[in-house]
């Protein structure tokens, strides 16, 4: 989905969200967000920083996302994935409000993206199966993190999603906005350009290729 | 494996590896359909390459989940935010108060 277009529906989302009928009394607001907002608040900051690679950044994306959880608590469900809805608060925060003031706007590079996104099939897997069992588990976390943090920002985020924070594919496409399929699609892809970071780690630490 | 007849014992070769990885992928995240599940179950053994590439992503996916440390939010920030959160319920009460208030007033 196109960048700009994908930002209008997270903006019409919120409008949305804005206009929900009050539900809940102001107590309940209060119990609603400390029982089940606030056990997710190391998740949250370890998802703000892992996309935002900055500590402070991370601290404000955090407490924006819970500001506006607070603001538009009448549209959460008690009782329903609270976690799931905060993440996607977050996420939507990050791509609407982050990305216009980032610090380092040049870390994403959206023309790496495009090339791994408009790629064929068969060319996306050629070069990564060139990777040993032995080195990945050889590596060390900075060296993991690293590569990690080299991945374009939507490809890190569905890998943090899925390997870091444990969402299924169906929280995932909820979280993201897409649909299951792009969310295994884009999922593969990210794992194929994480492999080439490791692979470059690893030549890097003298293991020799597969192949 | 998407199309592995079961008969092999070992392919060197897979014709659907990009199909098969992200099933692979798909069960090691728990996100796979029965049938999926059921798929990999019958094939995973006969063809090297699925194999490979299950051992690897099985290793990478282990890795991030424990190599990469946990960054817990400052207590700091938890604290700001409390505040932050604090003041709209002062301010509620204080509404609420003045409301009272104007009413014994002119009631």
């Amino acid at each position: 989905m196109h960048k700009r277009q994908q930002g209008m529906e997270f903006e019409e989302e919120e409008e949305e969200l804005v206009e929900s009928k009050p539900k809940y009394s102001e107590i309940e607001k209060y119990r609603i967000f400390d029982k089940e907002f606030m056990p997710h608040v190391d998740s949250m900051y370890n998802f703000a920083f892992r996309l935002t690679n900055d500590e402070d950044d991370a601290n404000d994306l955090m407490q924006d996302t819970f500001m506006k959880a607070f603001r538009f608590i009448n549209s959460f469900q008690e009782g329903t994935n609270s976690k799931a809805w905060l993440f996607r608060i977050l996420k939507n925060s990050f791509i609407n409000d982050y990305r216009k003031k980032s610090k380092e706007p040049s870390k994403v590079d959206y023309q790496e993206v495009e090339t791994v996104y408009n790629s064929t099939e068969d060319a996306e897997y050629e070069s990564t199966t060139d990777l040993r069992i032995e080195a990945v588990q050889d590596m060390i976390g900075d060296e993991v993190a690293m590569a990690l943090n080299g991945l374009p920002v939507d490809f890190r985020t569905v890998i943090i999603l899925c390997d870091i924070e444990g969402f299924t594919y169906e929280e995932m496409a909820k979280i993201l906005d897409i649909p299951i399929g792009t969310v295994r699609s884009r999922l593969h892809r990210a794992r194929n350009l994480l492999k080439e970071k490791l692979r470059s780690y690893a030549k890097s630490m003298g293991y020799k290729e597969l192949r | 494996m998407a199309q592995c007849s079961g008969n092999d014992l070992t392919k060197e070769e897979c014709e659907n590896q990009e199909k098969c990885m992200k099933m692979i992928q798909a069960v090691l995240d728990g996100s796979a359909t029965p049938e999926e599940i059921e798929h990999f179950k019958n094939n995973i053994e006969v063809c090297k390459p699925c194999v490979d590439g299950y051992e690897l992503e099985k290793s990478i996916k282990e890795s991030l989940k424990t190599k990469l440390n946990k960054v817990c939010c400052p207590q700091k920030t938890i604290e700001q935010l409390k505040v932050k959160i604090g003041i709209g319920l002062i301010l509620i009460m204080g509404l609420v108060i003045k409301i009272k208030v104007i009413q014994e007033l002119f009631v």
